[in-house]
């Protein structure tokens, strides 16, 4: 192990933090947007609405995501055509934007499932209180379904935070300058694998760790009292934290 | 038994409801004038909760109405011919004038007491935040439970829970209550609390309507007794009349059994 080509590439690999984690960040945001929209569509009494969603998920869940990069960014050139008449080129010529769009429908889709069996779980009793006292679907769904949903469901979106940090890494291979990435680059000119992934390795063990961190507090917070989870809150996250 | 203005504070009138095949409520009529207690009894089965149900729309009747304060809740059909709700934000208005208090309290796990408290009020009906935290304040000292109004529902008893409920019930200055078995899920010891809130209000002159199992308090309390079996009203009367001088056989024999 040469320590001092180590303390050289410590700080190169490290300057790919911020895109890793804005990369993350990016796609968690709108992903989770989209999670509940299709986890209401899934939900829904439209037979249309809800097979769209179950579609979306079983689509997305079901094949690895190095493919679905790969058929958004080099795929969508076969429709360039049609993508520059609609004015959609410009986005789908950018790496940036293929690697988000990917990113977001696959945790969109993990995370749907999430928010939905959160929301079944909410005891049909609180929600027929919330309709006794007067409030609209919506004013039910803001004000009592959705809070205890995303309780019930914080140890699995911990989880699904920590597989998204890892699945960033695969934005590497459509030219981002991630973590990942940068490693590359790297290994390429120095054929020095193995300090260069552990330097990586080490980053996304501490990205990880403090998310992990961050999501324990958010369930002692929030999940503490509730009776769903009872007063000893399980950490579910620390159970299932294994690689998608 | 009339009000001055000769609106009956509830009116049900010829409510249906049935389950698949099963018909569980085969034409209920109930008049609540203002400042009545009516307490509805009968076995298991019988029908009291489903009907209880009906009068807020938790349960939608396949027929029949409801007409409270004398404004009858729409229903429209759908294609297969269906009762179903008619006018949602009429439904939400009607709804917010009767309170409501579960068989299992059902309060909100993610708010405080004092939360589960104001939201309807704050969330429904718009109210100044600063009034109805005053007002839920004098509620939950009323039920005897301001003390414990930072901690949560989980943290508390069953007893002090449903009085929780109560008040927020209350909150809303509602102009009926209805309580569905509202000490069936206590433990015998917490079942006296409850009933004491529930005479209170009952002296103050609110409308209630109790489903309930506590002959006691039906007899003592209300100003009528319903008595319910195989989803119509065998039997009604004043409570002196319905307990001391049954006329019919089931309601005898219920009464033998449930004393």
């Amino acid at each position: 192990m040469d320590f001092e080509f180590l303390a050289r590439i410590i700080p190169q690999i490290a300057a790919g933090l911020p895109t890793t984690l804005l990369l993350v960040a990016q796609s968690l945001a709108l992903g989770f947007v989209l999670a509940v929209l299709v986890a209401l569509m899934r939900l829904s009494a439209n037979s249309l609405a809800s097979g769209f969603a179950y579609g979306f998920v079983y689509v997305f869940r079901s094949t690895p995501l190095l493919v679905q990069i790969f058929l958004i960014y080099y795929g969508s050139g076969q429709f360039r055509p049609f993508l520059e008449d609609v004015g959609l080129w410009v986005f789908f010529r950018d790496a940036w934007f293929c690697a988000v769009l990917a990113l977001t429908f696959n945790t969109a889709a993990y995370t749907s499932e999430i928010i939905r069996g959160g929301i079944q779980s909410v005891p049909r009793g609180e929600i027929e209180a919330g309709r006794a006292v007067g409030m609209s679907a919506l004013q039910l769904f803001r004000r009592v379904t959705f809070p205890i949903a995303i309780r019930q469901a914080l140890p699995a979106y911990g989880n699904e935070v920590i597989l998204m940090v890892k699945a960033s890494s695969l934005a590497s291979t459509i030219t981002i300058l991630e973590i990942t990435g940068i490693a590359k680059t790297i290994i390429a000119s120095t054929f020095r694998p193995v300090e260069v992934f552990i330097v990586a390795g080490a980053l996304y063990l501490a990205i990880n760790f403090c998310v992990t961190q961050a999501i324990r507090l958010a369930e002692r917070r929030l999940a503490a009292r509730s009776s769903v989870s009872g007063k000893k809150p399980v950490r579910r996250s620390e159970q299932i934290a294994v690689a998608r | 038994m009339t009000t001055p203005n000769g609106t009956a504070a509830l009116v049900a009138e010829d409510i249906h409801k049935h389950f698949g095949s099963l018909e569980v409520l085969k034409g209920i009529s109930l008049t609540a004038e203002r400042e009545d207690v009516i307490s509805i009894i009968g076995a298991s089965g019988s029908g009291k909760s489903t009907f209880l149900r009906c009068i807020n729309f938790l349960e939608t009747p396949d027929a029949g109405r409801i007409v409270v304060g004398g404004e009858e809740i729409r229903i429209k059909q759908n294609r297969l011919g269906q009762p179903m709700i008619g006018d949602h934000g009429q439904l939400s208005r009607i709804r917010s004038k009767l309170g409501m208090v579960f068989q299992s309290f059902n309060l909100w796990s993610h708010m405080t007491v004092l939360q589960n408290v104001m939201e309807g009020p704050l969330t429904v009906l718009r109210h100044p935040k600063q009034e109805v935290h005053d007002r839920a304040v004098d509620l939950l000292e009323k039920v005897g439970i301001a003390e414990k109004r930072h901690g949560y529902p989980v943290e508390l008893s069953g007893g002090q829970q449903q009085r929780v409920a109560i008040a927020r019930a209350l909150c809303m200055q509602p102009q009926v209550l209805l309580f569905d078995e509202p000490t069936s899920a206590l433990d015998p010891e917490l079942v006296g609390e409850v009933l004491k809130v529930m005479r209170d209000l009952a002296a103050e002159g609110r409308t209630m309507i109790v489903v309930t199992h506590e002959m006691g308090f039906a007899r003592e309390v209300s100003s009528r007794v319903l008595f319910l079996a195989d989803g119509r009203v065998e039997e009604e009367n004043s409570p002196a009349e319905l307990f001391g001088n049954p006329q019919s056989e089931r309601c005898r024999r219920f009464l033998a059994s449930a004393l």
